[in-house]
């Protein structure tokens, strides 16, 4: 084995996941629509700045719920476009909540430069991925949306084109009404 | 007449199974990974070589040592891909039934959960462990017609080298479909 080789693949990977993006089919905007009135299960996590962050105390917003990991391609791709719908969004009190399993602040701080546009919604930490198994996470990303009400109204299992007009458009409804 | 029609249809019904399980593959001119890739009952299989160096560089950035890593990154492992483009309904799926067939042998994929208990024995550490399970192709999953899918790493259990077939399978409301890759290698 050469160290020194495995050396600079180590370094390649800490700085980016994309060798492993390569090849990959085209991010889609499609939302399954949850049937019924399922309330979202419990979310309280740290933030960035270590102050918890309580779902339940969102109610009243739009919330998209986000589970992801820097080492994830398709997290890592459709991270710009999270940003691009909260920053249209965000006026009609529509909430972004990424939650990142299992990596500590530093490794998102530093992964979290390299989007563009640069991230400006809350990222949360679940270090032990303890929300997975309430929130039914099977594979990353996996995204919900919340209705103000606190009911689940929208599913998404990998990446999407969350800038996606289409996807604008059903985000925006839920928050207007 | 009869005969011609049967004939004719039979042809076109054959034409039609054929391009629904084409298989294509293409080479990444930068890692020279191959990924081979099929669409069959509305759904996109596609299975991507991980390097054996990629692999043990991957879970050594995250918390693993050589030594505990080893026998996955040997195990011939692929970034896997899974999408239910236009199925006729909700697919699930239980990846420990896929099937890896070699030299006219077939065996199923070691779980996810026995690559962790045997991880953990070795000494991985909790971090560690929850960035390999989350990084694995989902062990179960159900995917909704119009883009539901996920990406994530797969070992078939093979020395590096090995030619096989793969084949995924999954259900709609009990019944089974299936989509096979044909002649997929492990990298060396």
């Amino acid at each position: 084995m050469n160290r020194y080789f495995l050396a600079l693949m180590v370094i390649f990977f800490a700085a980016s996941g994309a060798a492993l993006a390569d090849g990959l089919p085209p991010l889609t905007h499609n939302l399954t629509a949850i049937d019924g009135i399922v309330p979202a299960p419990a979310l309280r996590l740290k933030n960035l700045d270590e102050e918890v962050v309580d779902l339940s105390a969102l109610k009243g917003r739009v919330v998209v719920v986000n589970f992801w990991a820097t080492w994830c391609p398709p997290c890592r791709r459709e991270m710009g476009s999270l940003e691009r719908l909260y920053q249209a969004t965000k006026k009609s009190g529509v909430e972004v909540l990424a939650v990142n399993i299992g990596e500590d602040a530093d490794t998102v701080f530093s992964f979290l430069g390299t989007v563009e546009p640069s991230p400006d919604f809350q990222m949360l930490f679940d270090p032990d991925a303890a929300s997975m198994d309430g929130w039914e996470v099977r594979g990353l990303p996996t995204t919900y949306i919340v209705r103000p009400d606190g009911t689940l109204a929208y599913r998404a299992v990998g990446g999407r084109e969350f800038d996606h007009p289409e996807i604008q458009k059903r985000v925006g409804a839920l928050a207007s009404n | 007449m009869k005969g011609f029609t049967t004939a004719a249809l039979l042809a076109l019904f054959s034409l039609n199974c054929i391009a629904a399980a084409e298989q294509h593959s293409s080479t990444d001119p930068a890692t020279g990974a191959i990924t081979w890739e099929t669409r069959a009952h509305g759904v996109h299989f596609a299975l991507t070589q991980i390097l054996p160096e990629q692999v043990r560089a991957f879970y050594v950035n995250r918390g693993f040592t050589l030594e505990q890593i080893e026998s996955y990154a040997t195990s011939c492992v692929y970034m896997t891909v899974l999408r239910n483009d236009d199925a006729p309904g909700v697919i699930h799926f239980v990846s420990n039934d896929w099937m890896i067939r070699v030299a006219g042998h077939s065996h199923k994929l070691t779980s996810v959960e026995d690559w962790w208990r045997r991880m953990k024995k070795n000494g991985a550490k909790n971090s560690a462990l929850i960035a390999f399970r989350w990084a694995q192709f989902p062990p179960e999953q159900e995917y909704r017609p119009g883009g539901d899918w996920n990406q994530g790493m797969l070992s078939v259990g093979l020395a590096p080298g090995r030619r096989f077939d793969a084949t995924a399978r999954w259900d709609i409301k009990g019944k089974a479909y299936e989509a096979t890759l044909k002649g997929v290698e492990c990298a060396e």
